[in-house]
């Protein structure tokens, strides 16, 4: 019973925020927002047993991602950037169309998805985690080592402030 | 023990709302944030099925998934700033050309 209230709580609070993200104007109120978002969905990451990975999110997503992204909305100072609402038909077309699909998915997850409950012990220590990963997927775990430094180098080269004149020099 | 539809459900509607912004927003960094919303969406439900089915598989994806967003985070980032430099706004109807 417990675990249902919960549940319900913190899908609220997930969907209530997730919500002020993409309708909040203001892009620092949307970071914070899905900061919290994040929260609530590592206290679901909890409940499915996961708790390692409810760390993960929290640390490096709310902690590191969303750190980063606040930086750059103050870098560039977008608090106070308007955003006018132009082409009102395309918009609403939008709204329309990707409520038919969420309300679509919805009734085909409730009508055609059937589940039993667990069939299997389920076990997602930190342990049981870093056994398969340096076990029976260490390539892939290599390959994201290489993956994040050609991202460090991209966003490197990227955000270096090269104006075009200097470019063709 | 909460049904794993549910969680299902939950991660449905949070992938809408990602596609809502991406779909009606304008502001870059709006839009990249809800590219994340539905990045967690779809780890929600690995994480969902991962325990359905008792596996430890999909919890290794979504390690990797959230490798990848790091990488993606800091990529997209860069180039909203490249772009701000070279045009004084991270409107997204403003990039509209491939080179400059």
């Amino acid at each position: 019973m417990v675990e249902f209230t919960i549940f319900f709580l913190f899908a609220a609070i997930a969907v209530i925020f997730a919500l002020v993200v993409v309708l909040h104007r203001n892009p620092v109120v949307g970071a914070l927002s899905l900061v919290a978002s994040f929260f609530a969905l590592a206290v679901m990451y909890v409940l499915l047993d996961a708790p390692f990975l409810a760390a993960l999110q929290v640390i490096v997503y709310a902690g590191a991602i969303m750190v980063l992204f606040l930086f750059v909305i103050m870098l560039l100072n977008l608090q106070h950037v308007a955003e006018p609402s132009t082409r009102p038909i395309q918009q609403f077309l939008g709204y329309t169309s990707c409520s038919a699909f969420g309300i679509g998915l919805v009734y085909f997850i409730i009508k055609y998805v059937v589940l039993g409950p667990p069939t299997a012990e389920f076990k997602a220590t930190a342990y049981d985690i870093g056994v398969r990963m340096f076990e029976a997927y260490i390539f892939p775990f290599e390959m994201v080592s290489i993956l994040l430094l050609a991202a460090i180098v991209g966003a490197l080269l990227l955000s270096g402030r090269t104006r075009p004149s200097e470019v063709t020099k | 023990m909460i049904p794993t539809q549910w969680f299902l459900i939950l991660s449905a509607i949070l992938f809408t709302i990602g596609v809502m912004g991406v779909l009606t927003r304008r502001n870059g960094i709006t839009i990249f944030m809800s590219i994340e919303l539905m990045v967690n969406a779809v780890n929600l439900t690995f994480l969902a099925y991962a325990k359905q089915f008792g596996q430890a598989h999909g919890l290794i994806f979504v390690f990797f998934i959230m490798a990848i967003a790091a990488a993606e985070a800091a990529v997209g980032l860069a180039i909203f700033i490249s772009l701000f430099h070279h045009r004084d706004t991270i409107d997204v109807d403003e990039a509209n050309l491939m080179h400059w």
